[in-house]
């Protein structure tokens, strides 16, 4: 969707340059941004870093849940920071709270979810 | 036909590093322990009795004999729980009509509970072959020291370690209770069938499995083999206080922090911090 609003911006340029600019192509900038659907990405990591290797990971894309491969050496991402530069965002950090808990591990990593609209 | 008595005795057929490695893993597998034509009978049974809960197959001679009492399934469940072990209760079936594309979610079982030792075993019967095709039951190794509810583990996938239990006719796989697990998708075509239902100690926990004289209890590696996933040497110091707690010396455990026993190292002479009353066992 950020893709297809950049081209309607740069053929809305175009036409200011030309002269034919109208209010309609304007308003048509933004037609189906309603549309767009969110998507997650839960990556549980070794440690809090973005760096840190990815231990476990699920999608949700195109309303479907979806575990990835089975093998690790073919997932999309091998850390946060690989998801970001793909566009991911980040919209929820591991759970420090569990820092106060030292006698035994709990849950599985450190887990980062992200997300991204399509 | 005949109820199954409700303890159980036998001799035991872990060595002490079969012990310490079920500590690690929280898991294991015995292949093709099961007499084929005991595997078919049972089949045959549960193609009768397709409740989820086929508990009439608990009062099968046959049955008590060459799986519940099966001797290799008994000796592990006599090394890890004692003499004069409970047997099952109860049975269920989570049977499978292959192919079976979705994932099961990764759990705990229901009635999990969080507490030092080892008091009861959970285990599976598979009496037709599973290959990965006929979706065996994903584990994830070493699992059974984390912890964690099946209501907050819904969202996790993939999980890089898990490994698939598949196994030939005939197998029984016994896990920690508290181990995470969850049924894999299946391409194959037919019925898996797999029985689930567990043994209970009923005495204290005692080193009397069977004794390795060189097995030393100072040096051994307590996390070799098992992947990392919570903080540095947790790992070292779950196992050595489960491993511990099974030797019946529970109490005398104890991690006096740092580089302290019982953290893996090339240590000359004995670990600091390794309890005196584990010297001579």
């Amino acid at each position: 969707m950020k893709q297809q609003i950049g081209e309607r911006l740069e053929a809305c340029v175009q036409k200011l340059n030309d002269g034919r600019l109208t209010a309609q192509d304007l308003s048509s900038v933004l037609d189906g941004i309603d549309d767009a659907r969110q998507e997650l990405l839960y990556l549980q990591a070794h440690s809090t870093a973005v760096t840190s290797e990815a231990l476990g990971m699920l999608l949700v894309v195109d309303g479907q849940v979806d575990d990835g491969p089975s093998d690790p050496e073919q997932w999309p991402y091998r850390s946060v920071l690989e998801a970001m530069r793909d566009g991911w965002r980040v919209i929820s950090f591991p759970n420090m709270a569990l820092l106060a808990l030292d006698d035994r591990t709990y849950g599985l990593g450190c887990e980062f979810v992200l997300e991204r609209w399509r | 036909m005949t109820q199954p008595p409700s303890t159980y005795d036998c001799p035991p057929t872990l060595t002490d590093t079969q012990v310490l490695e079920f500590c690690k893993q929280g898991f294991l597998m015995l292949e093709s322990v099961v007499p084929d034509e005991v595997n078919q009978r049972a089949i045959d049974y549960l193609n009768q009795d397709t409740h989820y809960e086929p508990m009439g197959i608990l009062e099968q001679d046959w049955f008590i004999e060459n799986v519940i009492c099966n001797s290799e399934a008994v000796g592990v469940v006599r090394s890890l729980l004692g003499r004069d072990f409970l047997l099952p209760v109860l049975m269920s079936n989570h049977r499978r009509q292959c192919p079976w594309t979705s994932q099961g979610g990764w759990h705990v079982e229901g009635g999990t509970i969080y507490e030092p030792g080892f008091n009861h075993i959970l285990v599976f019967y598979l009496p037709q072959d599973t290959p990965v095709e006929m979706g065996p039951t994903e584990v994830l190794p070493g699992s059974h020291h984390f912890m964690s509810q099946q209501r907050f583990m819904a969202h996790l996938g993939n999980i890089k370690g898990a490994v698939r239990t598949a196994a030939p006719a005939g197998s029984i796989f016994m896990a920690d209770y508290g181990i995470w697990h969850r049924a894999a998708g299946g391409s194959g075509i037919g019925t898996r069938d797999m029985l689930k239902y567990m043994y209970w100690r009923t005495t204290p926990p005692t080193r009397d499995w069977l004794i390795e004289p060189d097995f030393d209890l100072a040096h051994t590696n307590y996390e070799e083999g098992v992947k990392e996933f919570g903080e540095q040497f947790r790992t070292s110091l779950d196992v050595a206080r489960l491993f511990v707690w099974l030797t019946g010396k529970g109490d005398h455990y104890k991690h006096d922090g740092g580089q302290a026993w019982p953290l893996p190292a090339r240590r000359i002479g004995t670990p600091f911090g390794f309890p005196a009353e584990l010297s001579n066992w």
